[in-house]
């Protein structure tokens, strides 16, 4: 094949690829992602500062069986048991129908635990949720304001039209 | 082959007083161990709960052998009240009776169970890291292992974008995927969603599981970013692959059960899912040699395969890529399952 046909062949080709994508085939800059199955520690409860937890001190367990696993099993067990060895606290996650999802959750569920039973009062998750009761309560009391309130205009308003 | 007996499904009727015939018969004939399971119901008496359900059914799938009777259950009555799983059920849900049609359905469904379908094939979807796909029998359903080994490929495009963007602050070229055997399109679907710019072929030689693959794709609005081939990479050259090429990547759960394995495979397996999506021949290899045949012609200098592979095959497939060294391919790593077992390998084709 002469040069020239087979740059030409080259930009056919080229073009035809292109073709196949779309208008999507233009170069773009990617986008790094830093979330890897290992990477544990970056979930949902970033804004808050709790223990980091170390794989080393987690023992997981999964009802996958002692058969060979993979292809040759469908066993539809997914869930997942999580130990902190040092602090003995144990989570049990079925919470979805993914082991990966189970055992990101389960994790998170641990790492909530394990700051509460080191920190204590001290801990975020504790502050946390008694911000939260205490906003209940606001609202509720509140609510109950509201509602003296009206009966006592509707009282008022009564009394006016005697 | 058991499935559910006329006397059990009257049992099961009696326990519906709506059910009950309003003729000259009267109560029924409740056995003690019927009547103490309707002492047990935690609402009124006749009105049943998820819990009472699932603890029913339970007992039907272990008295006629049905393996993880309690699993079953439990994702069949969660699915009829939609939720996932029995522990995501909310308190609400967890109390309240079920409604007529709702047994109705749970009742369909497991009997569907009682003939060894798969709980997957049953309720007709399942779930693959965060995406719910349609799942249809014969195409081969999407095992837990293989969440990780797309978390390998992301691992992998991350730490090579890395690399260049520390090198080269210049734009670059999406990576592109070819999936070799995509089934109901998890593994691709996956890397799609989690891989933002990434192009994916997906090809299979089966036509369902080509079809599987586009419906879920069309359910999940994915459609730009990927195209499905019906092609059978076991005959002829690359040529049909090489205009969507080259490659960064090749993906594939190729079959991988050593023939002999197959007949002892569980019946949920043998009775509804495809074999050819199993059998890898008498080593469990024969697939993985074609696609590491073909690997060299279609996948860029540094480009990498990642496999699912039998615990068996990590030495194999090392000695057998040694007694090819024409291929250029090096046997990278290899990455262990959640359960400890050597079960990926990221083969790397070493630049000229």
């Amino acid at each position: 094949m002469s040069v020239p046909s087979l740059f030409t062949f080259t930009l056919i080709l080229r073009q035809r690829r292109a073709a196949i994508w779309g208008p999507w085939a233009q170069r773009t800059q990617r986008l790094s992602l830093s979330w890897g199955p290992l990477l544990w520690a970056a979930g949902k409860r970033s804004s808050l500062d709790l223990v980091e937890l170390s794989e080393t001190e987690l023992k997981e367990q999964f009802v996958r069986g002692d058969g060979p696993g993979g292809q040759a099993t469908n066993k539809t067990s997914n869930c997942v048991v999580l130990k902190h060895v040092p602090s003995g606290i144990v989570v049990k996650c079925h919470q979805t129908r993914s082991v990966e999802k189970n055992r990101q959750i389960a994790r998170e569920i641990l790492q909530e635990k394990v700051d509460l039973f080191y920190k204590g009062e001290d801990s975020d998750v504790y502050r946390e949720k008694k911000a939260s009761e205490k906003k209940k309560q606001e609202k509720k009391r509140r609510a109950k304001e509201n509602l003296e309130r009206k009966k006592h205009l509707k009282e008022m308003l009564q009394l006016d039209r005697k | 082959m058991k499935c559910l007996t006329p006397s059990l499904l009257r049992r099961f009727w009696r326990l519906l007083p709506q059910y009950v015939s309003a003729g000259p018969s009267q109560s029924p004939n409740l056995s003690p161990k019927q009547s103490s399971l309707r002492q047990s119901c935690s609402a009124r008496p006749g009105l049943l709960t998820a819990p009472d359900v699932v603890s029913y059914w339970q007992k039907v799938f272990e008295k006629n052998g049905i393996p993880e009777a309690r699993e079953s259950s439990e994702y069949i009555v969660s699915f009829v009240l939609g939720a996932k799983t029995f522990q995501s059920l909310d308190s609400e849900k967890l109390h309240a009776p079920l409604t007529a049609a709702q047994q109705e359905q749970i009742q369909q469904l497991s009997c569907k169970r009682l003939e060894r379908m798969p709980v997957q094939y049953v309720l007709g979807e399942w779930d693959f890291q965060d995406l719910t796909l349609k799942m249809r029998p014969p195409v081969f359903i999407p095992r837990p292992e293989t969440e990780d080994l797309v978390s390998l490929v992301v691992e992998e495009e991350s730490r090579k974008c890395g690399v260049k963007n520390s090198a080269f602050p210049v734009a670059v070229p999406p990576p592109v995927i070819l999936e070799i055997g995509c089934g109901s399109g998890a593994i691709a679907l996956s890397l799609l969603r989690k891989i933002p710019q990434s192009r994916v072929l997906a090809v299979d030689k089966e036509e369902a599981a080509v079809d599987l693959t586009r419906e879920n794709i069309h359910r999940l609005q994915l459609q730009d970013r990927i195209h499905v081939l019906h092609h059978n990479v076991s005959y002829g050259s690359a040529k049909h692959l090489l205009p969507w090429g080259p490659m960064d990547f090749i993906v594939s759960n190729p079959p991988y059960v050593f023939h002999e394995d197959m007949a002892s495979l569980d019946a949920e397996i043998l009775r509804y899912e495809d074999l050819d999506a199993l059998d890898g021949g008498d080593d469990g290899m024969r697939v993985i040699k074609t696609i590491l045949t073909l690997a060299p012609s279609l996948l860029k200098d540094s480009g990498s395969v990642f496999l699912e592979v039998d615990p068996r095959h990590p030495g194999m497939v090392e000695d057998w890529l040694r007694a090819h060294p024409d291929l250029l391919l090096t046997l990278h790593a290899v990455h262990k399952d959640f359960c400890g077992k050597p079960r990926f390998l990221h083969i790397q084709k070493q630049s000229k």
